[in-house]
């Protein structure tokens, strides 16, 4: 589903990843752990093609790193999910209208399914209250279900998340944790970047392990461990994943 | 889908009233200067086109052509330049005299002095200076003929002024359509960048540019419509005050005043298509 093969990518002087390689099959669960600066970020942005590889390649379904022409772009980009640490919401428009956007986005629905959808995902989020809120009026949380919301309402095969809880205190953290788990089991693939160990552990993941953009080592699922021998380094074999499920866009 | 866009543009335009307030302005502006220069135009091709149909050629006959020789010399005149209609001798003399008024001048005159003639109402394709030096040329040939006048330099000067006129219309018409698409072009650069997070935000969920600029070209649409419009209004105000204490003008025909605003949407619609394509390159990640 996704996967990178000898993977270098440079800012000007500044090695961002460095020969990374590792494959991702669907419905798995794999966390990017490391420190600021790791290259976890640019994981995320080779995968939406935001940006592209120095040197490598990085296959997101059947689309690969390279020139992709905008609109194939944006069509790679609706079959994923993604979540991000400031939440990104547009804080003109209440909950529900944020999350509608995205189906309107997706342009497969007619106008009389927006309203079940959008209501659906703000259900599984638990804020089917405040869908006319405006997000000036959530807690962090709050806010970062609605964007969790806004990720799950198309159904996408894999749900990327840029250090969700980043932004949050204890108590949404493990709400959030909570939600992401019950997500992947329907059967959505999660891929998710944190600094935060408790974070890896939380979720039933493989984790990768980078530090200054080089791939240390990836844990199996269930053993987030650090010392530098238990680590099985290189391309792993994948966890068993689980089944796909219904409905889901294929990436 | 296509309410969806409206609500968007609504939306935008909603929050950037400024913005949009001082694109119509400008617009309505530039929109206004044109329609004045496009309705003296009207006036003055309306008064050029009733100037025009006066235009006619006056073939002098010699003293020695039979009527019979006139009658063929009629029919092939009406069959190439247009209408003839034979001027006596003595219908001459009376027009003359009518024109000059003054007895004591003409009794000094023994004779009639004034040929015969033939007047010519010309085709339309014929009147312009050009068409009627060639048919003069031409006419000048035939041997029945004496003489050939079409008042050579007045026709030229009235063609002159329609010349003129049409080149300044021309002109004044390419600088406001670059003015329109100027306006237009930083209206929406301006829209879009303050709308910054917003198109960043939709480019990542997967919105092609398409979805995302529909909004925008809406909004530019809706602006130039709003701009033909009020410009249109207040040229209609003009023209009413205009005709009531200056002169008699006329409105433009309603095929003028729909073209008027049709082109001003598509140079808007145009403009917003340029600028977006640009910007959302710039903008989205």
């Amino acid at each position: 589903m996704i996967s990178f093969e000898q993977v270098t990518k440079r800012y000007g002087e500044r090695l961002a990843l460095d020969s990374v390689s590792w494959e991702m099959d669907e419905a798995e669960c794999v966390v990017a752990l490391g420190h600021s600066g790791s290259g976890k970020t640019t994981l995320l942005r080779l995968i939406t093609h935001e940006t592209q590889p120095t040197t490598g390649s990085v296959m997101v379904g059947t689309f690969q790193s390279g020139r992709l022409r905008r609109s194939h772009r944006a069509l790679l980009r609706r079959t994923l999910g993604i979540i991000y640490e400031d939440f990104r919401l547009l804080n003109d428009r209440t909950v529900f209208e944020n999350v509608a956007l995205a189906v309107r986005i997706a342009g497969r629905f007619a106008d009389e399914e927006v309203i079940p959808r959008v209501m659906y995902a703000l259900e599984e989020v638990g804020l089917q209250l405040k869908q006319g809120a405006f997000p000036a009026e959530l807690s962090a949380g709050e806010k970062q279900r609605a964007a969790i919301a806004r990720a799950i309402v198309n159904r996408p095969a894999v749900i990327l998340a840029d250090e969700p809880t980043g932004a949050l205190e204890r108590k949404s953290t493990d709400e959030i944790l909570t939600l992401l788990r019950r997500i992947h089991s329907e059967g959505a693939a999660l891929l998710l970047v944190t600094t935060r160990h408790e974070v890896a552990e939380a979720l039933p993941a493989r984790v990768l392990h980078l530090e200054d953009g080089r791939l240390t080592g990836i844990s199996p699922p269930g053993s987030v461990l650090t010392s530098p021998e238990s680590l099985v380094t290189g391309t792993q074999e994948t966890s068993p994943a689980a089944a796909p499920g219904p409905g889901r866009e294929g990436a | 889908m296509h309410l969806f866009y409206l609500r968007e543009a609504s939306r935008s335009f909603r929050h950037h009233r400024g913005l949009a307030y001082t694109a119509i302005l400008s617009l309505t502006a530039a929109l206004t200067l044109s329609g004045v220069f496009l309705l003296l135009t009207h006036n003055a091709e309306h008064a050029l086109a009733t100037i025009g149909d006066r235009r006619e050629m006056v073939v002098y006959l010699r003293d020695d052509v039979t009527p019979s020789q006139r009658d063929v010399l009629i029919g092939r005149l009406n069959d190439l330049y247009g209408t003839a209609a034979y001027v006596t001798k003595e219908q001459a003399w009376k027009e003359f005299q009518q024109q000059i008024g003054d007895p004591e001048l003409l009794e000094s005159v023994d004779d009639n002095p004034l040929p015969a003639s033939l007047r010519v109402r010309l085709k339309p394709e014929l009147l312009n200076h050009e068409a009627m030096a060639v048919a003069a040329n031409q006419v000048s040939q035939f041997p029945e003929v004496e003489d050939v006048r079409y008042g050579a330099e007045w026709v030229q000067r009235l063609d002159q002024v329609r010349e003129g006129l049409l080149r300044g219309t021309l002109a004044v018409g390419i600088v406001v359509a670059l003015a329109i698409m100027f306006v237009i072009y930083n209206t929406i650069r301006l829209t879009v960048l303050a709308r910054r997070l917003q198109v960043e935000i939709m480019s990542r969920l997967g919105a092609t540019d398409g979805f995302i600029a529909s909004p925008f070209v809406v909004e530019a649409v809706f602006e130039a419509l709003l701009s033909a419009v009020a410009a249109l209004a207040v040229l209609f105000a003009l023209q009413q005050a205009m005709s009531a204490k200056v002169f008699s003008m006329a409105f433009f025909p309603a095929s003028w005043a729909l073209a008027f605003v049709a082109v001003t949407v598509a140079l808007a619609w145009l403009a917003a298509t340029l600028a977006l394509s640009r910007v959302l390159r710039a903008v989205g990640p």
